[in-house]
């Protein structure tokens, strides 16, 4: 592996915080939603938002195929499923040393329970930062919960998850 | 006069959430395209879960001496999308004078609270947020569908429920 920018401690929290602070702002201009977007379309027919998901899709995919033209060496594992033999490996950084069922378990649990709670509060993870910056108390407590969730994630849940999934 | 054409369809583009659709995804492989030297995972341009994770992990770690765990790419110094994400957003809202104090009662703060603890959960068992699905599945990683396709379920789920519930307040 070998980027553009080969010492990288110094530049991560700038490049990271330019990249949010652009995102951000973007985000409350739109009021870009992922699970809002197919709240949306489930419940009014309203495709603004879903599309702003399905470009966010294809965006990706534009952009990890123009990069990867000029930096091959960036990107090893573009596309990951064409050089897998078995399709439904996911690509590494998942909780190591699953069998691929437990992934797909894990996927469509961990899915399921994103869009329903995120349906019932209104919004998405970013939707809620967003939401939060705007003076959305009630989202603040929403991310002070995810700070704190992170932390039981990876003191408890992790450890349970491997013990109990194959 | 073309300059103020110019800068009024921009203004409108930005509004339009197919633009900051596409804008995340190839920032996104950017930000790879620069870093992947950090140690990746691939596909980590941007994710909300894993990089409040991270970030939040990391403050532990400095803090505490434990050593919960952090993806490689930000193991040495801190990742800080969300901050940026919080100014962008605060400062997009300031402007154009958005920013409005919304309060709820104590009952909403701990709905929200214990909401946002389990979202995270759920984004973490997936290893990814709705964001980091639509670029793993860009990337080429078929977990990455089934988990949007399961995130689609959820939201049908709950928009039924939510239907169900404004009737019965209707009535």
């Amino acid at each position: 592996m070998s980027s553009l920018i080969t010492s990288t401690a110094l530049v991560i929290p700038i490049i990271t915080l330019i990249l949010g602070f652009i995102i951000g702002y973007l985000a409350q201009r739109s009021g870009f939603c992922s699970i809002g977007g197919l709240r949306d379309l489930f419940m009014f027919k309203h495709t603004r938002l879903f599309f702003g998901y399905l470009a966010l899709i294809a965006g990706s995919f534009l952009g990890y195929f123009i990069f990867w033209a000029i930096v091959p060496t960036a990107f090893p594992n573009f596309y990951w499923l064409a050089n897998q033999t078995d399709p439904l490996t996911p690509i590494p950084g998942a909780p190591g040393g699953l069998t691929t069922l437990s992934y797909v378990v894990l996927a469509i649990i961990g899915g399921f329970g994103m869009g329903i709670i995120g349906v019932l509060l209104g919004g998405c993870p970013l939707r809620q930062i967003v939401m939060s910056a705007e003076g959305n108390v009630k989202s603040l407590f929403f991310v002070a919960g995810t700070i704190v969730g992170a932390i039981i994630f990876h003191t408890t849940i992790m450890q349970l998850v491997q013990l109990i999934m194959p | 006069m073309e300059k103020e054409n110019q800068n009024k369809s921009f203004l409108r583009i930005i509004r339009i959430p197919a633009f900051l659709g596409i804008t995340i995804g190839i920032l996104a492989a950017l930000v790879q395209a620069l870093l992947i030297n950090a140690g990746g995972p691939e596909a980590y341009g941007f994710c909300v879960a894993c990089h409040t994770r991270d970030l939040t992990n990391a403050v532990v770690n400095a803090f505490t001496g434990a050593s919960l765990g952090i993806a490689p790419f930000s193991a040495t110094t801190p990742v800080l999308t969300i901050v940026g994400v919080l100014i962008g957003g605060y400062i997009a809202a300031n402007r154009k004078k958005e920013f409005r104090l919304k309060m709820g009662s104590i009952l909403s703060y701990a709905l929200y609270f214990f909401g946002g603890i389990a979202v995270i959960n759920f984004a973490l068992l997936v290893g990814a947020c709705p964001y980091r699905l639509a670029l793993r599945f860009g990337y080429g990683d078929l977990i990455a569908l089934i988990g949007i396709l399961s995130i689609a379920g959820g939201v049908a789920v709950g928009s039924i429920l939510l239907l169900f519930y404004m009737k019965r307040r209707d009535m």
